[in-house]
């Protein structure tokens, strides 16, 4: 493997890794505010992915003008979302499940009726050519969706850790009848969460079909590797869902650039089942508390 | 007499349909340390949930200097004044413990005397300045009970509520903790406190209620209360092994 293709892998593989983490931030935070495993995660983000390739098929918009609009179109299905989870019977881990699945076969069923089954990319020539750094050649446009990752990812830590209601997310998503006591509105709190990742999946949506062929039943693989995440940092714990997802990202482009694309499921599976054997994960040890 | 700061009257509560608490009434005076002691399952617990709004109240009132605060949500009910420190700490365990203290400002009554209040806990608990930049959840059980406390002070609450502050603390750890709690109550803190180290409480507190089967079934002041036959019989007889350690 020469320089360049090393580098060229990291660089892509820590580009997916903040795809993972934007990914997987969104579903532990919901799983950490209701305590239900939202199944149709994956699909919210291609319909993400969908709808900023319908604007940007329609006007041309550079790509990442759209990142906003498909954030904020997703907001009125936080809003449904919301109302369902709310009325989840007990045990809420396992109703939300039965309910979730439903919705990820509805959402990819309507993907199916308005996109058909074709493949799409939003293929925009203001990603294309490359950058040289130092003797390396960088794609340009996986530099410009990885910075725009970045920025996306730092404003969310930012967000969550130094303000107010970021704060009373983080608190209820870690234990809510604690966090009430403190004085905060858990409720509102639950809502907020609800609107913040269904933004985030619309965004995270935009910068994948960027990268990404999008395909209605896409988004099955995306949430098995947002449960995979959650599984290995645990809810609420940021800065290790940011590690586990670079990690992933990173050690899933070196095995690309390495073996191609027939290892490629099979070292992630394997990471999986290590870092179970090894320690007993963060997801369980998230709700013993 | 002054008026009472807590007011609870007549009420009854519990769970979907368990009733725990039946006509309960007693009352908190701004400075008293009242205990709340009685065998287990006698509702204690409940009882201070119900307060706080963790639970909802079936019938009766609950008051807060002669304001109702019974039927609104626990955010609200800690906005006006009243912190409860739940029984298992229930800390946020991957926050540091410096987070885990602004968590208790939250309220924006607290939040302007941040650093006034945090400089009071590290003198009264150094070892959290200590650690404030570890993860609550690596803390032993004694400090994890100190920071417990110390996330209710930081609101600046008008009555502290404790639900069995000293479970599963060592004696000597229990021992520096009632310092503690001696230091905060002669600056004026209010407290209500449930338990099952009865005679560790009851000597602390100015008041104490017995309560049996949610009922509150004795009151006196807490030293007296200790030589009752009634508590003994109640709770002696009760707990194999008698009320507290020998020492308690």
């Amino acid at each position: 493997m020469s320089l360049n293709t090393l580098a060229q892998a990291l660089v892509s593989g820590a580009l997916l890794g903040c795809f993972y983490t934007l990914m997987a931030l969104s579903f532990s935070m919901i799983l950490g505010v209701t305590r239900g495993l939202n199944l149709a995660h994956g699909d919210l983000i291609i319909l993400g992915g969908y709808l900023g390739y319908w604007l940007w098929s329609g006007s041309g918009l550079h790509p990442l003008f759209l990142v906003p609009v498909a954030a904020a179109a997703l907001l009125p299905l936080a809003l449904v979302w919301h109302w369902l989870f709310h009325r989840l019977p007990e045990p809420r881990e396992l109703s939300s499940l039965v309910l979730t699945f439903g919705l990820s076969l509805l959402l990819q069923n309507i993907m199916l009726a308005l996109w058909r089954g074709e493949y799409r990319l939003i293929a925009s020539e203001s990603l294309t050519g490359s950058l040289g750094l130092g003797g390396l050649r960088l794609n340009q446009g996986r530099l410009i969706v990885a910075a725009a990752a970045l920025l996306v990812v730092g404003g969310l830590f930012l967000g969550l850790t130094r303000t107010r209601w970021g704060r009373a997310v983080r608190a209820t998503s870690l234990d809510r009848d604690a966090a009430a006591l403190l004085g905060i509105n858990v409720d509102a709190a639950t809502r907020t969460t609800f609107l913040l990742a269904f933004c985030l999946c619309g965004a995270t949506g935009v910068l994948f079909a960027t990268l990404h062929y999008l395909y209605p039943a896409g988004g099955i693989e995306l949430t098995l590797l947002a449960i995979v995440l959650t599984i290995w940092a645990g809810v609420g714990r940021l800065r290790s869902v940011l590690a586990a997802g670079i990690l992933l990202g990173v050690i899933e482009a070196l095995t690309l650039a390495w073996s191609g694309p027939r290892w490629r499921e099979l070292v992630v599976a394997l990471m999986l089942l290590g870092s179970l054997l090894a320690r007993s994960g963060g997801l369980a040890r998230g709700w013993s508390h | 007499m002054t008026r009472a700061l807590l007011e609870v009257e007549g009420v009854e509560a519990g769970y979907d349909d368990v009733r725990v608490l039946h006509a309960c009434s007693l009352e908190v005076r701004a400075g008293e340390f009242v205990a709340l002691v009685g065998p287990n399952g006698a509702g204690k617990s409940t009882l201070l949930k119900t307060i706080t709004g963790l639970l909802p109240v079936s019938a009766g009132a609950i008051r807060l200097d002669g304001e109702r605060i019974d039927g609104l949500p626990p955010y609200a009910i800690a906005a006006r004044g009243v912190a409860l420190i739940p029984e298992g700490r229930r800390l946020f365990a991957p926050l540091t413990v410096r987070e885990n203290l602004e968590l208790g400002a939250f309220l924006p009554r607290a939040h302007g005397q941040e650093e006034e209040t945090l400089r009071l806990i590290f003198r009264l608990f150094p070892v959290l300045q200590e650690k404030a930049l570890a993860p609550a959840g690596v803390l032993s059980g004694g400090e994890q009970q100190m920071l417990a406390l110390a996330r209710g002070l930081m609101a600046r609450p008008r009555l502290l509520c404790l639900d069995d502050p000293f479970l599963g603390l060592a004696r000597l750890v229990t021992n520096r903790f009632c310092q503690a709690i001696r230091e905060i109550t002669a600056e004026g803190m209010t407290i209500l406190a449930a338990g099952q180290h009865v005679r560790r409480l009851l000597r602390l507190a100015h008041r104490a209620y017995l309560l049996e089967e949610g009922h509150v079934v004795l009151s006196g002041p807490g030293t007296g209360l200790l030589q009752d036959e009634r508590l003994r019989r109640s709770l002696i007889e009760l707990i194999p092994g008698g009320v507290d350690q020998p020492t308690g």
